[in-house]
């Protein structure tokens, strides 16, 4: 599958997380550089809360260094660092709530607004987002937000192509469906919870390929 | 094949959900879009250094 390379910029683009046009690398650490824009949005969708984002993100920036020298360089890096940073979510999850059914930590706010109040809109939609299961606010982010090609987001997830495309098809309706009011013709999501409680497995340790991840409870109806 | 009657009756309910997308784009943009523009956290920085020094 095609990823374009990450492109590493001066130190200044890099603390504003932005890269500028440059050589395609291969250095581990370039690439760690290049990717952590992404890996924040990711973890944001993941984990609602921007703190625990961040948390989020340090914990699997470090797992991944320890794990540097299971990379095989020239191989999808992203695919393999999102991994990472999804089974360190899925394991925090279990750690904090051993029974089967955990509990999303409480949102901040996700939408940015120039003022003190957030459009009725955008809290609506922040609050359906939310009762949807992680993997499936993940995805839609990935696809929607940072043009993750289908392909590139099979990598990352372990899901087939086909399947990634009907679930983010499903997730719009569903979404739609909530925020509309409309009934659905048949029920469209499975695992989506009232108050956006989680049922998890335990997703292998960090570093696992993205292979060993196909049993992440979505509860699909295909 | 599909008649022109049942195309157009598709091409009418396509609409609102056309519309709908756009603005769950914008907002998933919104909501998550410019955390993209934000610097990165010097720790974060700083850890990837130290194991760059350390490789």
């Amino acid at each position: 599958m095609s990823l374009k390379p990450p492109h590493v910029g001066s130190p200044e683009t890099l603390n504003r997380g932005i890269a500028s046009p440059g050589v395609p690398t291969t250095d581990f650490h370039d690439l760690m550089m290049a990717a952590l824009s992404s890996l924040r949005q990711q973890a944001l969708a993941l984990t609602r809360n921007r703190s625990d984002a961040d948390d989020l993100v340090q914990t699997a920036v470090a797992n991944a260094l320890a794990a540097k020298n299971s990379f095989e360089p020239g191989t999808n890096f992203r695919a393999w660092m999102g991994s990472i940073l999804r089974n360190r979510f899925l394991s925090d999850c279990r750690r904090r709530r051993p029974a089967a059914s955990i509990e999303d930590a409480p949102p901040t706010s996700l939408a940015r607004s120039g003022g003190q109040e957030e459009s009725l809109a955008m809290k609506e939609l922040q609050r359906h987002l939310a009762r949807l299961p992680a993997d499936q606010r993940l995805l839609l982010m990935m696809i929607s937000v940072q043009g993750v090609s289908y392909e590139d987001a099979s990598a990352q997830m372990g899901i087939p192509v086909g399947t990634l495309k009907a679930r983010v098809s499903r997730t719009r309706a569903q979404l739609r469906s909530w925020i509309l009011g409309e009934a659905p013709a048949r029920p469209l999501l499975k695992g989506a919870r009232p108050r956006g409680r989680l049922d998890l497995k335990l997703a292998p340790e960090a570093g696992r390929t993205p292979q060993a991840d196909r049993e992440f409870h979505g509860r699909w109806l295909t | 094949m599909a008649s022109a009657t049942q195309k157009a009756r598709r091409a009418r309910e396509a609409a609102p959900d056309a519309a709908f997308d756009l603005w769950l784009d914008r907002g998933l943009n919104n909501m998550f879009g410019k955390l993209a523009e934000d610097p990165i956290p010097p720790e974060l920085i700083a850890l990837i250094e130290t194991s760059r020094k350390d490789s």
